[in-house]
């Protein structure tokens, strides 16, 4: 690990050391918990976020897999269900479609078609999102497809101390876990994470930015991004809360509701296409819980409605300046 | 199943033909290599240096009007299906000009005019495309075998099974071709699949399994499995152990395998057969590089002064 310590009980890592040191920590407290998927044994995963593992804790507890989504999911559902924690990855989340049955039809359902019987405790691990020239394969965001499926929960992190958190939050978790990964910021900059037990509860949003004029509502890659806005905003003498949802199912409704009240106004940022994504439901949420107090229409700033452009990635994913129009149009109503 | 032997008689003008294709991908494929670290094409490159020869004895057997779905280690086959160089370079390139107008990039060719209907990154994820274009055959839309191509790792996915189900059942004019290469990204073949891929295809179809890296023996099994699938007899597996020289992904050197040129480089086998034979001269190799070297310095020129595409189109 090439974390620097900076006092005791903290290190400075990259988001991608931040997730290993999860997945160690939580190796170490419980035996349950099994790592596996495609390339994540020796290899170390192909972002490294699985590097040394296999070497710690031997071939039954970080292993690798054939090329069959389906089969990794299904198999971890099976685990689930029989007492194991699998903590599954699927190398892009371009790559889950296959395993899209075993998901919906299987994972999500298994503790309401029992009567609560059974839970199914599982984590699906994946990188997600554009912002490193992937191409269509390799970019995609499809959180709204996890977050339309009743019994799934779908987590975000934004910051390494947030990922480590969240993700032993999720191992923990009774409830099939979709925990997607930002990509584009795995490492960019570093951040303190606490060393050891460090967890972060489901459901909580987090304000990244305190501000009065105008709340940006974010997750993953596009938290920076609407933190660099707001900076720019305040020259212009707006003052700008960010709001980053680090869980979108469950998502904290009280913390976006009571952050709009606020400010009065509200832009959405997400980086997967426009129609049907996320930031339609905040908006939804937002005219049914406090239109009486919005100044100005709900602004999704978001990717396009076309398949992930491999040429224009840069004008495809939502920057600091479509964010400050959006802010613009707020102000304009 | 058939292990066939090289064909010795194959004519002067067949034998330069595979020979100009596979200089033409290696070549091709070493430039990029070489050029990808400046950053100047703005896609994931999956190279197939060491693997020409099976996607160059197959197409030598093909028409335009076949349609050859690929997977995501695209060059080689599309380049030996017809594909103009300057069409590839521009799309590695991202511009306009490319051979999916800037949209695609390396995993993503297309060119409808020499039988490629496209690719796709997601592995087995074309699979069944090339046997639904058989399905269209057989149903009237056209004289042509569909051909799926894939690697030994998309053999592990549940659409490998449903699409030779599938076409078995249906006798549909369709070649399946594994470029079986050993690994799946890192993992060697023996930790990613417990079974034998000719075993399990043969119980559904004629298969033939061949040493990948001999154009000839690649040449002569490609074109008795295209001429049944091509005369009604049904779907054919081909399939062709050969090996990946280069990583999974980008310009480096594969250390998890050795190569011996003599046993392993399917264009010195050639060159080596051919000069024994009296068909080239050591002048003629030499002038066919220099010629391939030029087509490329082309190619690329092409490619740097073509245009972006119109990010306008991303609002339609």
């Amino acid at each position: 690990m090439t974390a620097t310590e900076t006092r005791p009980g903290v290190k400075v890592m990259t988001m991608i050391e931040a997730i290993s040191d999860a997945l160690r920590t939580e190796m170490k407290n419980d035996d349950r918990v099994v790592v596996f998927g495609e390339d994540v044994g020796p290899k170390g995963g192909v972002f490294g976020a699985t590097a040394g593992l296999h070497e710690e804790f031997g071939e039954t507890r970080c292993f690798d897999t054939p090329l069959s989504e389906c089969g990794i999911v299904g198999a971890g559902v099976g685990m689930a269900v029989y007492g194991m924690r699998p903590v599954a990855e699927i190398q892009f989340l371009d790559f889950i479609y296959p395993a899209f049955d075993q998901i919906v039809s299987e994972a999500a359902k298994m503790r309401y078609r029992s009567g609560g019987e059974y839970t199914c405790p599982m984590v699906i691990r994946s990188p997600y999102g554009g912002g490193i020239r992937g191409g269509h394969y390799h970019s995609q965001s499809s959180e709204a497809y996890f977050c339309h499926t009743p019994g799934l929960k779908v987590v975000i992190p934004s910051t390494p101390a947030d990922a480590k958190g969240l993700l032993i939050s999720s191992i923990r978790d009774e409830d099939p876990v979709m925990f997607l990964e930002p990509k584009k910021i795995y490492r960019h900059g570093k951040g303190e994470v606490p060393l050891g037990e460090h967890t972060v509860p489901l459901g909580r949003a987090r304000i990244a930015r305190a501000g009065t004029d105008v709340t940006l509502l974010a997750y993953g890659a596009m938290v920076p991004v609407c933190e660099a806005a707001a900076d720019a905003a305040a020259e212009q003498g707006r003052s700008v809360e960010v709001v980053d949802l680090r869980t979108l199912v469950p998502l904290d409704e009280q913390t976006i509701v009571e952050s709009v009240k606020k400010t009065g106004r509200c832009v959405v940022v997400y980086e997967a296409p426009k129609t049907c994504g996320y930031g339609a439901e905040l908006a939804a949420i937002l005219a049914e819980k406090c239109i009486e107090y919005l100044e100005g229409p709900v602004v999704r700033v978001a990717g396009f409605d076309t398949p992930f452009p491999y040429t224009l990635e840069h004008l495809y994913m939502p920057d600091e300046k479509r964010v400050l129009a959006g802010i613009d149009k707020t102000f304009a109503w | 199943m058939t292990d066939s032997q090289p064909n010795s008689t194959i004519r002067r003008d067949d034998a330069l033909w595979l020979l100009r294709r596979m200089r033409l991908i290696r070549q091709t494929s070493e430039r990029i290599a070489k050029l990808y670290p400046t950053d100047v094409m703005e896609t994931p490159v999956h190279l197939c240096i060491g693997q020409e020869a099976v996607a160059t004895g197959l197409c030598h057997h093909l028409r335009d009007e076949d349609k050859l779905f690929l997977g995501h280690r695209t060059h080689g086959p599309a380049l030996a299906k017809g594909l103009p160089l300057e069409k590839l370079m521009a799309e590695l390139y991202g511009r306009s000009t490319g051979c999916s107008h800037g949209y695609g990039g390396s995993m993503h060719l297309l060119d409808l005019e020499h039988g490629l209907p496209g690719s796709s990154a997601i592995v087995g994820g074309s699979i069944a495309l090339g046997v639904g274009a058989g399905l269209a055959a057989e149903l009237g839309a056209g004289h042509f075998v569909g051909v799926s191509y894939f690697g030994d790792a998309a053999t592990n996915a549940g659409v490998f099974y449903e699409s030779l189900n599938f076409a078995a059942l249906r006798a549909l004019p369709v070649l399946f071709v594994c470029e079986d290469n050993g690994f799946s990204n890192v993992m060697p073949k023996s930790e990613h699949s417990a079974h034998d891929i000719v075993g399990v295809a043969s119980q559904m179809m004629p298969t033939a399994s061949i040493d990948g890296t001999d154009v000839l023996a690649v040449n002569d099994a490609a074109g008795r499995a295209v001429s049944r699938a091509r005369g009604g007899q049904g779907p054919q597996f081909l399939h062709c152990r050969t090996k990946r020289w280069m990583k999974h992904q980008g310009p480096e050197r594969c250390d998890l395998i050795e190569v011996d040129i003599e046993r392993d480089c399917p264009i010195h086998k050639l060159e080596r057969f051919m000069a024994s034979s009296g068909m080239v001269t050591p002048r003629e190799l030499a002038d066919l590089r220099s010629a391939i070297e030029s087509e490329i310095d082309a190619a690329i020129e092409f490619a740097e002064r073509s245009p972006r595409p119109d990010p306008n189109l991303m609002e339609a």
